[in-house]
């Protein structure tokens, strides 16, 4: 299994999952970075080099003596989070993601009023204005404009006639809404902070209300109000957003004023509400929790513990958790043990060192990882069967 | 291992028996011929004055895929009223919530215990497949399968609009069963989740989808033609246009005629059944379609019967359920554009007998049940959850056998909406015989199991006993056992095995060029390669508990 004869693989580093991709040609630099990761690692017993059987007992040992154990991080796929979900059940271990607080900013607009959305290939195929609000979406999904905006070829709309928009939010890398030919998008920006207002001024435009004000967090109202003009006159127009752009409180209102304007704007003509962003795997996690459990995913990323299992494939960087209580981290051989932890397990990478499964971030797509290289790791399942059958 | 079950009362109508007292033999989870003496019989039960059928299928039931999960996501309340600490939490009423939602480790208990052994999505997208089959294999107990959607796919439309000959429909077709591993097709309000995509709120069966100038009757008239040349079992599944509108019957009754003669299966049947007589311009069009049912011998049903209480809708089709949103109850609801191959829409309901209009759908599905003259030709189903949720089955049964208990649950209802409806003129008694044909043996053969919903020998050994009594609802809520390929799985009401079922599908040969068009559309207007559409028996059968099981001709 070579690198280098792989040319259609599934990239997981975001949650738009391109399954394009050619490990060692890709231009994007999260996916560069995810091919070329190394897999050697050894488990670790309180920073001490253990074999896979010690640290499995060990494991095993501190879950035993838990009363309020919990399943953490849970950066995995759909087979990691089965495993995962498992051992819980026969742990009485709470399950929790480390996106929590980014996936219930938009989990709580579900809950509260639902919503009206869309996914990629209607916005590549319909979508003739696209706005997006707080976010230039390229930090999170790299390829979003490439693969999306601005394909060779889509069914109904050309990609000169597509209208870009991006709504607040500041420092933001507004250099992809330039269309093929050099359309320039339009970009009224404002400070992250004061998305809620001009989303809801937004939403009142649209409904056809009057301001009366000439600007709102320094944007001209005459300029919102043209945006206004345009979704109305659109016969398809796409509202996005990323959950993790929306960092202040109660975000989910401001996703809220979002997806009720799409809803609004669906009385007399077509739009769909998108929210982007995603990483390790937190929509898989979510999804599979609730059709598992019934339930949506645990509101806290670190629920009350007296022991934690920390599951981490996809992002090593990633600080681990602040916790008094036990812990045990299973996952990518690259992590930074920067301090001790009593038990480290490095296992096989999704999509990398073993297949797997992901849901994409705008839902309804579900993609196939494959193992595109050898690795003597096992893989977050088999690590789980062996703790579970030592417990 | 040979499991006699003794004296039992059988009821097989696949073979023509009507509570005839019989012994049945299992082997290796199949029904054998009576054994040589010299074979020892490891188990006998005893099951004298037992009610003996063949476990049974729900042949639509939205067990699984994107619209249910996204449901089970948006109303976490209806699990709050899931009472674990009480033992008898799992046997529902028909006013239960949390089985609206359930898990997909409830579903597959809550069937099997009520003497389900299989259910069928009926509306899994295809290019969600993927979702749908890991939830039905997170789904244990019972068999699973699905229909995959057509109809609103822009690639299907594009064919037809370019005038694509029959051949390479078909094609299609095949490709699509093959590649998303269902067992039929469906096609759901004919080209409107599409038409509504370009803005068109509504489609008649001969008003043309403006952007393809291709009508309903078209797309209807070259699906049922491709599953019927591909020699595909289950007729084309169809959810019509005009889904809960007024005056939606006419449109029903055409539809019936859509397909010049080539089986359809018309599904949920009772939203597609209302006049606009009265003053409230709605009303009862269960006699018409009841009677066009009775004459058009190619059609069959399920009727998809509302019972009174909280549930949720959830649908493919947006067009009508944007519209239904002005009614969601709690007032929340998801719209949703998919792909370039179809939508859904998951909208919140509650059933109420005070309401004219709710009141009076309780009572045409009624109707339309006892005046369908051919158990063989109409299904019971409730289109769980959109109806009510399938643990409210055994509720539906007493209604259909007992018509006092029937009569006194319609005084309860609406007066405007009884005096609305002729139900109680109605004097038929469902009997046991034509509910096991309904649930089992019409079923089985709608689909085309045929080693399932029998007791004949070589038939897959899911069997499910009874104890007769008069409150059918009783006796339909807790067999005394349940087998399942063979196994003891439900005794008495509780699950003693849990064991995964099958996958069943249907795999028509196809010509391989079909992925040339394919491809191209895919590269070119896809946001996935056509590789990771398909789906591979591996997939699904890969952690060892599901297994695929081909029932091509």
């Amino acid at each position: 299994m070579q690198t280098e004869s792989i040319t259609n693989t599934t990239c997981p580093a975001c949650g738009m999952l391109c399954d394009d991709v050619n490990p060692t040609k890709t231009t994007c630099a999260k996916s560069a970075a995810f091919f070329a990761q190394a897999n050697v690692a050894k488990p670790s017993i309180a920073g001490q080099t253990a074999t896979l059987e010690q640290a499995v007992k060990k494991a095993a040992e501190l879950l035993k003596q838990s009363t309020q154990p919990v399943i953490g991080g849970l950066s995995t796929d759909l087979t990691g989070f089965r495993a995962a979900y498992q051992l819980a059940g026969k742990t009485k271990a709470t399950l929790a993601h480390m996106n929590a607080v980014t996936t219930w900013r938009n989990t709580k607009v579900l809950q509260a009023t639902g919503w009206q959305t869309t996914t990629m290939t209607e916005v590549k195929n319909r979508a003739d204005v696209i706005v997006c609000i707080g976010t230039d979406i390229v930090k999170h999904n790299t390829r979003f404009f490439e693969r999306i905006v601005w394909p060779k070829k889509a069914l109904f709309v050309d990609n000169e006639d597509r209208d870009i928009v991006y709504l607040g939010g500041e420092g933001l890398d507004t250099s992809h809404g330039t269309s093929p030919k050099g359309k320039p998008a339009t970009v009224l920006p404002c400070d992250p902070a004061l998305l809620p207002e001009v989303t809801a001024a937004l939403h009142a435009l649209v409904a056809g209300k009057q301001l009366t004000v000439d600007s709102i967090a320094g944007i001209a109202v005459k300029d919102l109000a043209d945006v206004a003009e345009r979704l109305l006159a659109a016969k398809y127009a796409t509202l996005i957003w990323v959950a993790k752009d929306c960092d202040f409180p109660h975000a989910e209102l401001t996703i809220q004023q979002i997806t009720q304007t799409v809803v609004e704007l669906n009385k007399t003509t077509r739009a769909g509400a998108l929210a982007m962003g995603g990483s390790d795997g937190d929509t898989t996690v979510n999804y599979a929790h609730t059709w598992l459990s019934g339930l949506a995913i645990h509101e806290e990323v670190l629920p009350d513990h007296d022991a934690l299992l920390w599951v981490n494939s996809f992002s090593p960087d990633k600080a681990l958790p602040t916790t008094d209580a036990p812990l045990i981290v299973i996952g990518n051989p690259n992590i930074a043990l920067e301090k001790e932890v009593d038990v480290f397990i490095p296992i096989a990478t999704p999509g990398l060192d073993a297949p797997g499964t992901m849901i994409r971030v705008d839902s309804n797509v579900i993609l196939p990882l494959k193992q595109i290289r050898e690795t003597d790791l096992p893989t977050l399942g088999e690590v789980l069967a062996q703790v579970e059958a030592a417990l | 291992m040979i499991i006699l079950l003794k004296n039992g009362k059988v009821y097989d109508p696949a073979h023509g028996k009507d509570g005839v007292k019989q012994d049945i033999y299992i082997r290796d989870g199949r029904i054998i011929d009576k054994p040589a003496q010299t074979d020892h019989i490891d188990e006998t039960i005893d099951l004298n004055g037992k009610v003996v059928m063949a476990g049974a299928i729900d042949m639509h039931s939205h067990i699984g895929g994107g619209k249910v999960n996204i449901a089970r996501m948006m109303l976490p309340e209806y699990q709050e009223t899931l009472q674990y600490h009480e033992p008898e939490a799992h046997i529902c009423g028909p006013h239960c919530t949390h089985d609206a939602t359930p898990s997909t480790i409830n579903t597959g208990m809550r069937y099997i215990e009520m003497g389900y052994t299989a259910a069928f999505e009926p509306a899994i997208l295809a290019i969600n497949a993927r979702q749908a089959h890991l939830e039905m294999g997170d789904t244990p107990m019972i068999d699973k399968g699905g229909y995959a959607m057509l109809g609103n796919d822009d690639y299907f439309l594009r064919l037809l609009a370019n005038k694509a000959d029959q051949k390479t429909i078909n094609d299609y077709v095949a490709w699509t069963l093959n590649a998303t591993q269902t067992i039929g097709i469906k096609v759901v309000n004919p080209g409107g989740i599409n038409a509504f995509k370009f803005n068109q709120r509504r489609l008649d069966l001969d008003e043309n989808n403006t952007h393809y100038a291709v009508s309903p009757r078209q797309i209807l008239q070259s699906l049922s033609r491709a599953v019927h040349d591909l020699g595909v079992t289950k007729p084309l599944h169809v959810h019509c246009n005009n889904l809960g509108a007024a005056g939606n019957f006419q449109t029903t009754l055409d539809t019936m005629g859509a397909s010049d003669g080539v089986p359809m299966h018309l599904t949920h049947i009772q939203f597609h059944s209302y006049d606009t007589e009265g003053d409230k311009k709605f009303s009862s069009a269960a006699a018409k379609i009841a009677e066009g049912i009775n004459n058009n011998k190619h059609i069959t049903v399920d009727v998809g019967q509302i019972l009174f209480g909280q549930t949720v809708t959830a649908s493919g089709d947006t067009m009508m359920q944007h519209l239904n949103a002005n009614h969601a109850n709690p007032k929340k609801s998801v719209i949703m554009d998919i792909e370039c191959d179809g939508g859904c829409g998951v909208v919140p309901f509650k059933y109420r007998d005070e309401n004219y209009v709710n009141a009076l759908q309780w009572a045409i599905g009624l109707e339309i049940f006892l005046s369908v003259e051919d158990p063989w030709r109409i299904f019971l189903t409730t289109d769980h959850p959109n109806g009510a949720p399938f643990t409210s089955y055994p509720h539906l049964i007493r209604l259909l056998m007992d018509k006092s208990f029937r009569d006194d649950a319609f005084g309860q209802l609406n007066l405007d909406a009884q005096a609305m409806s002729n139900l109680t003129a109605i004097d038929r008694e469902y009997s046991l015989y034509e509910i096991a044909t309904m649930t089992r043996a019409g079923a089985a053969k709608l689909i085309g199991l045929r080693d399932r919903g029998h007791l004949g020998v070589g038939a897959a050994a899911d069997i499910t006993v009874y104890t007769e009594q008069a409150d059918k609802e009783a006796m339909f809520a807790k067999p005394n056992y349940v087998f399942k390929d063979g196994q003891l799985v439900v005794k008495d009401g509780d699950i003693v095995k849990v064991v995964w079922g099958k996958t069943h599908t249907a795999k028509p040969d196809y010509d391989q060029n079909v992925e040339k068009g394919l491809n191209e559309y895919f590269d070119q207007y896809h946001t996935i390669q056509l590789d990771n559409f398909k789906i591979s028996d591996d997939e699904i059968a890969a952690d060892g508990r599901n297994q695929v099981v081909s029932h091509t001709k």
